[in-house]
């Protein structure tokens, strides 16, 4: 069931199924994310969650922070788990076995809604093969990746989402390095390739348009992919009070570009036609260098030898958003 | 529902066939596996079911055994019954969750066809994947013909998800010598057999949503030790439901199973212990050097984990000579049931000459010839009173003689 | 046998069970009784278990608070929104204070408020909020 939220003065009416003393770091945006995610419906939620920042700090015997089912196994299985958690729902409900009280939302048209969380950790790399399974075999699932580009919860160490010029503890930037040498990895295509209906790329500075998506993504059946742009008050260094201005910042100046893409399935899942939106669009595109300036982990771009990544980084944000454009643009 | 499937009162099935008619009779809600031989049959008979109209669950084809056991894991936590299967380099690649599903106490069967591990890549028989996994928290239950592996199998759904238990199982049976050979097995109809393993009881649902639960949380040094302590006790204390079940089975079926099994051991002077279809072998063995005049006996344990440590020192308290045989390489030391087997005899004050034999590697036949001449081994070492062959040896290996100590 | 988590009132009992007194498997509860929908029912009348961590405190974190004026406040609800910690107490869209036992101090709530003067701001842990209150700057002139 589809929850009203016209404006954020209703969705603010949202009792939040996530809870507070949990162990995550002031003003972590992960936390932010789960909210805007979990208040997007007010059917059942049971959730996944890699190893990770979000998992080690909601779930610290003997507390946990979840008002709503929650299991975490590893750090690579987060995609399978919520996909087997999604399979097993679909048994149950066939069976006719559901427990009672889930029967009841089941028969009040509110079906439990199945969310794994992972880190980029959890996503870009080492569980990449199971979400690729999961969401070739199609399960009915959201998949949310929390995205600070770096291995946080262990110290701050290069992801293969760690976009190019990042000091981190294993590139870190020193006399002869301007820090990690490679591009970010384009998780949201490579996801939108395996034909998933719906896929997103959100930031939770624009919250309506992340709660937009997420409910989107709850609406189609298959698996849905959400990336999310996750400012770590830690690892990118700004100050915890930052956490919303540098996704903005992010978002605005295009290094960020909020967008989806929509798979058309017909009923035999054969894919017909295929959209990307552009959901943002700066009024200003404020230029790339604002971006890395907010952020201590590249403070060492702006010395004179490494001025040519910050060039590098305004042509790769460029072209990229031009890419968007094209794409939209050509309905594809 | 199901489609009832008509079975004969004797069917002839190899043990891969016999587990995947016992997990279609167990009525699992889902399966999540990744083919690897000589286990693959098992999935591939059970998506033969589910095509056919024999299975109301869910079966998943994920994309590595890695997820296979993560997909169980999540399924049992979900509140349903699951299981798969699997063999040698698929089981060293769950070995991560088969942690965290013992931890998380949920009971999972996992179907074993034991190979080797690599390298040198080798997909034949030998206990190393299960050797592998006998730390990991599960209950381990050791098959030796298709009979037992479809037995056990049934039987492992019971003990597992006992309220007392709530822990994984494994059942083992050895690669292509139990896995591929066609033996007579007399199954349960299909009624009788899930009357037998009963509805699943959920413990903590995930899918309750009126109660929220929280699974796979993480305790450090304040709260693992206990944990770990209340794992490893009610692991123990298993062997009480596993009794139970092995009791009313019998009374089904008339087939007896104990934790540890004995072959003529009543007067036995000598005696082999190993695991799996060796067994088969080292009873005829056994019989041959009876006619010779050696009071030979052959031991073997039908539950590896809980280790049968009472019984054991029972069954071996008038040996004179007992020889362990080990089918995994043992990798700088003796092999485990030497080093299990002599601990107990040590524990209850017996002090018999114990040997070790490293055997069956990468699927190497052992004939009855060699066991017997571990049995002649064992013969002159009683009738010496001390060992007087080295104690460790490997068995039927080309090249010199091999051994230790 | 395993003592029912959720039957235990006390926060610090739990820190005392022997391995004898654990649920199999650490298990943790969200709530003492069946809650059949979550999402229709406020923090303030859950039947947390002790095991919540709604029960627990952080606050203990901060250096500095938010302090919460009311007198300028217009409700928009950016602090809820971006609020990491569940820390913003608002109810039928308005905005009612700071949840001080799960505010760690990190200070988005101040910094995404919209109103001039601003309606949240920092103040040193250990200072009144009324002395808080009775020092807040004046509206700014757009320069």
């Amino acid at each position: 069931m589809v929850k009203k939220i016209k404006n954020l003065k209703e969705f603010s009416l949202s009792n939040d199924r996530f809870e507070g003393a949990n162990l995550m770091c002031p003003g972590c945006a992960h936390n932010i994310i789960v909210r805007e995610v979990l208040n997007a419906t007010d059917d059942p939620i049971i959730v996944a969650t890699a190893t990770g920042c979000l998992e080690v700090c909601t779930a610290v015997y003997p507390k946990t922070s979840w008002d709503v089912s929650w299991l975490h196994i590893g750090f690579e299985n987060a995609a399978v788990a919520a996909a087997t958690i999604s399979a097993a729902y679909e048994v149950m409900k066939k069976k006719g076995k559901l427990p009672p009280a889930t029967q009841k939302m089941v028969d009040e048209g509110r079906e439990p809604k199945i969310v794994a969380f992972a880190g980029d950790g959890g996503t870009y790399d080492i569980g990449f093969q199971s979400l690729s399974g999961a969401f070739e075999r199609g399960h009915n699932f959201m998949y949310v990746c929390l995205d600070n580009e770096v291995y946080a919860n262990t110290g701050g160490q290069r992801s293969s989402s760690t976009p190019i010029g990042a000091s981190t503890t294993t590139s870190p930037a020193g006399s002869v390095s301007y820090g990690e040498k490679m591009m970010k990895k384009s998780m949201v295509e490579i996801m939108a390739d395996h034909g998933a209906p719906y896929v997103a790329q959100v930031s939770p500075s624009k919250w309506k348009d992340l709660v937009k998506k997420v409910q989107k993504g709850f609406e189609v059946n298959g698996p849905v992919y959400i990336n999310a742009q996750s400012a770590c008050t830690t690892e990118w260094k700004h100050a915890p009070e930052d956490t919303i201005e540098v996704s903005d910042l992010g978002v605005d100046s295009c290094v960020w570009p909020l967008y989806e893409i929509i798979n058309e399935r017909d009923e035999h899942g054969i894919i017909y036609s295929t959209k990307l939106n552009i959901t943002y669009r700066p009024k200003k595109k404020i230029p790339v260098e604002e971006y890395l300036a907010a952020q201590p982990r590249f403070r060492h771009l702006f010395k004179p030898e490494n001025r040519h990544i910050i060039d590098l980084w305004q042509k790769a944000v460029d072209a990229r958003w031009e890419y968007l454009q094209k794409r939209e643009e050509a309905g594809v | 529902m199901a489609k009832k499937y008509e079975l004969n009162e004797v069917e002839v099935w190899d043990g891969n066939m016999a587990a995947a008619h016992a997990l279609r009779q167990a009525d699992i809600d889902i399966v999540a596996a990744y083919p690897i031989t000589p286990s693959t049959p098992i999935v591939q008979n059970y998506s033969k079911f589910l095509a056919d109209g024999y299975v109301d669950g869910e079966f998943i084809m994920v994309e590595s055994e890695h997820s296979a056991m993560s997909g169980c894991v999540a399924a049992s936590a979900a509140g349903v019954r699951a299981a798969t299967a699997t063999s040698s380099q698929g089981f060293a690649l769950m070995v991560e969750v088969l942690y965290q599903a013992s931890g998380m106490r949920l009971p999972i069967v996992l179907t074993v066809v034991n190979r080797a591990l690599a390298a040198p890549l080798n997909v034949n028989g030998d206990h190393s994947d299960m050797y592998l996994g006998r730390d990991a928290g599960w209950i381990n239950l050791c098959s030796y013909n298709p009979q037992e592996a479809y037995d056990l199998t049934l039987m492992a759904f019971r003990i597992g998800e006992d309220l007392n238990v709530r822990l994984p199982v494994m059942v083992h049976q050895d690669g292509f010598i139990c896995s591929h050979t066609a033996q007579n097995v007399r199954p349960l109809q299909d009624e009788e057999a899930r009357e037998f393993v009963g509805e699943f009881k959920p413990v903590n649902s995930m899918l309750d949503v009126a109660n929220p639960v929280t699974h796979g949380v993480q305790t450090e040094e304040d709260w693992h030790f206990e944990h770990k302590a209340r794992q490893h006790n009610d692991l123990m204390n298993s062997m009480k439901t596993i009794n139970e079940v092995f009791a009313e089975f019998k009374d089904r079926t008339g087939r007896e199973y104990t934790p540890v099994y004995t072959y003529k051991m009543d007067d036995a002077d000598v005696a082999i212990f190993a695991l799996g279809t060796t067994v088969e072998s080292a009873r005829i063995a056994a019989d041959q050097m009876r006619q010779k005049g050696i009071k030979a006996g052959v031991v073997s344990l039908r539950v590896l984990r809980p280790f049968p440590f009472k019984e054991v020192q029972e069954v071996l308290s008038n040996v004179k000579a007992v020889a362990t045989l080990d089918r995994s390489a043992p990798g700088g030391t003796f092999g485990m049931l030497f080093n299990e087997i002599s601990a107990a005899l040590l524990a209850g004050g017996k002090k018999p000459v114990v040997l070790n034999y490293i055997y069956g590697l990468g699927g190497r036949d052992t004939t009855i010839n060699m066991l017997k001449e571990v049995y002649e081994d064992l013969d002159k070492c009683a009738k010496a009173g001390e060992a007087v062959v080295p104690l460790q040896q490997f068995l039927g290996l080309r090249g010199p003689k091999l051994s230790f100590y | 046998m395993a003592k029912d988590l959720k039957e235990i009132k006390d926060i610090e009992e739990i820190k005392e069970l022997g391995w004898d007194e654990l649920l199999p498997g650490a298990a943790l509860f969200s709530f003492r009784e069946p809650v059949e929908d979550v999402a229709e029912i406020p923090m303030e009348e859950r039947p947390y278990a002790p095991t919540n961590s709604h029960e627990w405190q952080v606050g203990d974190w901060r250096v500095e608070k938010p302090v919460y004026n009311r007198d300028y406040c217009i409700d928009c609800q950016f602090c809820w929104v971006f609020c990491p910690d569940m820390s913003i107490l608002s109810r039928d869209k308005k905005m009612i204070g700071v949840v001080y036992e799960h505010c760690k101090g990190c200070g988005i709530c101040v910094e995404v408020c919209p109103t001039n003067p601003k309606s949240l701001l920092m103040f040193p842990e250990h200072m009144d909020n009324q002395e808080a209150l009775a020092m807040w700057p004046k509206k700014e002139e757009k320069k």
